[in-house]
């Protein structure tokens, strides 16, 4: 893949070419692919965003290994740009990209979708998964000003990393969900 | 330990309605019960008749429950609840205790009675880790399916769950338990084919989505945000579920993780190289070009262990020695000897069979109440628990070790490079991305 070919020529390039083989070949070109390959994700295709979602994750897996720090930096900094994505799925999926590379830089970008109402849980997730003090930093400040509903999970987070928080107890072992099978007994 | 019939009568008489309102009510105690209480674990009687519930009752669950169904005949245990995230599947699971045993759509309920001591979990893989951990938490013993986790820090909390509240934790690999492994184990341990410096293993390959749908609304009678459970949330797709999730990497991890967890806990048992906790791993795999299904088609991982030195290698679909559709070759410097379908569904391989064991060889320990491995297994488990010492065959540690080899060769798959694992501290060397990876954050509240 040319590492400037745009979302449409890459998936009339798909679409000529067979889905899988194009969209993989496309990770080769590093971190220029991120941004044409995530306008995929929301493709009506579903082989197409399967597809680029594969090869989103086969980049940021190469550029994480040992001793390439700068691919790995260059991998952030595209992926904190595509967290304004309009397309909610597209926000979801970075996040989780962003948990496997991101670094200090992308904690404040990830945190901020922590008020995101379709990706706070991902965002949360995506942050429990940084290293450092920054995320937990995020996550103590994020509570301080989320919706009640969302206090619980956030809590569950900032307790994970260490931190405490006065109130809000783990909801992990109260049943929530009943049955109608053998209510005729 | 268990309930006295007086107390099990007049549980039976309080309505589902008015125990789910003293359950809501006692929900807050749960934080301030100290582990062990319940059910005082590791202190029954010689006769005890344990109190059990069931948790996942499809797939293998279905056999699980006749096992279990067999030993409450056999005035072993009560059924007290089966639990399912798909009503259909719970209805018939509860028919076929003949309406004995309470329905629940969640686990949870489950975990709140204090008459159960023990939970059989047969979810799928993806849920194993946080129901055996809040099972241990609320001092119930735990009879969990293989692969013991998703990642290697859910295997370890799993261990630190089931120490820190003293309950027994028996994994369904049942090889350690069953005939033709352990007549392959006491025959290699003891020279039958002299050193053994490698073991393959060959299995056939990960099956291709070759016809995928789009995402849809979900059947009826499935909780599809309870089947997800730990999982970020995404839509329905029938590709998932049922009985598919074994082909995606994070809810089943491929037939490495599903028939490896059986392998490779055989192998480490004949190889007595359960403490060998550090090696190196390289994988390789043909990602499929089509489908939701996104394990590696074919695939080799080769790991290399260190004093004593031996190479262990997953083939998919490997050198196909046997007859039946996976098992494993131990070479050894005179000789190699086969193991078939990890010597429980199959017997052994007759020259294991018929091995006397030499002048100062030493006999490996089995149990062996009954024939059928599924069910002697559950009786090691059992026994485990009457006994007091809480080690069953397969203990949450040595599952969890085995698990690791299963999700770190799939770890060296999905990152595309070599992976120096050190088994004390449990982090891979040099390379924080995947130390990153060992774990994975759970979806609120279904979390560790």
């Amino acid at each position: 893949m040319d590492a400037t070919m745009t979302t449409n020529e890459l998936r009339t390039a798909s679409a000529l070419a067979g889905t899988a083989c194009v969209i993989a070949e496309a990770s080769r070109a590093g971190p220029p692919a991120l941004k044409p390959l995530a306008a995929l994700l929301t493709d009506p295709n579903v082989e197409v965003a399967r597809s680029a979602r594969r090869a989103l994750y086969r980049i940021i897996r190469n550029a994480g290994r040992p001793g390439a720090a700068r691919e790995a930096r260059a991998v952030e900094a595209e992926l904190i740009a595509l967290l304004k994505s309009d397309a909610a799925p597209v926000r979801r999926e970075v996040l989780w990209l962003l948990s496997e590379i991101g670094g200090k830089d992308a904690v404040a970008p990830m945190a901020a979708l922590l008020a995101d109402p379709e990706a706070r849980e991902d965002a949360r997730c995506a942050l429990t998964r940084l290293p450092g003090d920054r995320a937990t930093a995020a996550l103590k400040s994020a509570f301080a000003s989320a919706p009640e509903d969302f206090r619980f999970a956030l809590a569950e987070s900032v307790r994970q990393r260490g931190g405490k928080v006065a109130g809000y107890p783990s909801k992990r072992l109260i049943p929530a969900k009943q049955t109608s099978v053998g209510q005729a007994r | 330990m268990s309930m006295t019939a007086s107390q099990t009568s007049k549980r039976a008489r309080i309505s589902r309605r008015g125990f789910l309102k003293t359950a809501a009510l006692t929900v807050g105690a749960f934080h301030i019960v100290p582990s062990g209480v319940i059910g005082a674990p590791g202190r029954p009687g010689a006769n005890s008749r344990f109190v059990i519930a069931q948790i996942g009752v499809g797939g293998m669950g279905n056999t699980h429950l006749d096992n279990l169904l067999k030993f409450q005949d056999e005035g072993k245990v009560r059924i007290a609840a089966v639990c399912d995230c798909n009503e259909n599947r719970l209805e018939a699971a509860f028919r076929k205790t003949k309406n004995q045993a309470t329905p629940y759509l969640d686990y949870r309920y489950i975990l709140q009675r204090k008459d159960i001591d023990c939970v059989l979990i047969a979810t799928p893989d993806h849920w194993h880790a946080v129901q055996t951990v809040h099972a241990c938490q609320t001092g119930k013993h735990v009879y969990v399916e293989k692969p013991a986790s998703v990642t290697v820090r859910e295997g370890r909390a799993m261990v630190d769950a089931a120490r820190a509240n003293k309950v027994a934790v028996q994994v369904g690999a049942q090889a350690r338990t069953a005939k033709g492994a352990w007549q392959t184990c006491r025959a290699i341990r003891n020279g039958i084919v002299g050193q053994v410096r490698k073991v393959t293993c060959w299995h056939y390959v990960n099956p291709v989505d070759e016809e995928p749908v789009p995402d849809s609304q979900p059947p009826e009678g499935l909780d599809w945000d309870l089947w997800l459970g730990p999982l970020p949330w995404r839509p329905y797709n029938i590709r998932y579920e049922p009985g598919t999730f074994r082909w995606l990497l994070e809810s089943g991890g491929g037939n490495i993780r599903d028939r490896g967890a059986h392998q490779f806990s055989t192998i480490l048992w004949c190889m007595n190289a359960d403490q060998q906790t550090s090696f190196t791993v390289e994988a390789k795999g043909r990602e499929p070009a089509k489908g939701l299904w996104d394990n590696p088609v074919e695939m080799q991982v080769v790991y290399q262990f260190k004093n004593p030195d031996w190479t262990l290698v997953w083939g998919q679909p490997g050198d196909k020695v046997g007859q039946t559709e996976f098992g494993n070759v131990f070479w050894g410097d005179n000789g190699k000897l086969v193991l078939e379908w990890e010597g429980a569904y199959r017997p052994a391989n007759p020259e294991a069979v018929n091995f006397k064991l030499p002048p100062g060889g030493k006999e490996v320990y089995r149990t062996d109440e009954y024939e059928d491995f599924n069910m002697n297994h559950k009786a090691d488990w059992f026994k485990s628990i009457r006994e007091g010492h809480l080690r069953p065959a397969v203990d949450i540690e040595i599952a969890h070790r085995t698990a690791t080899l299963c999700n770190l060769g799939n770890l060296s798959y999905m990152l595309g490079r070599r992976l120096v694992w050190n088994g004390k501290k449990e982090e891979v060397v040099g390379d924080p991305q995947a130390n990153r990876m060992l774990g994975k954050p759970q979806r609120y509240p279904y979390c560790l």
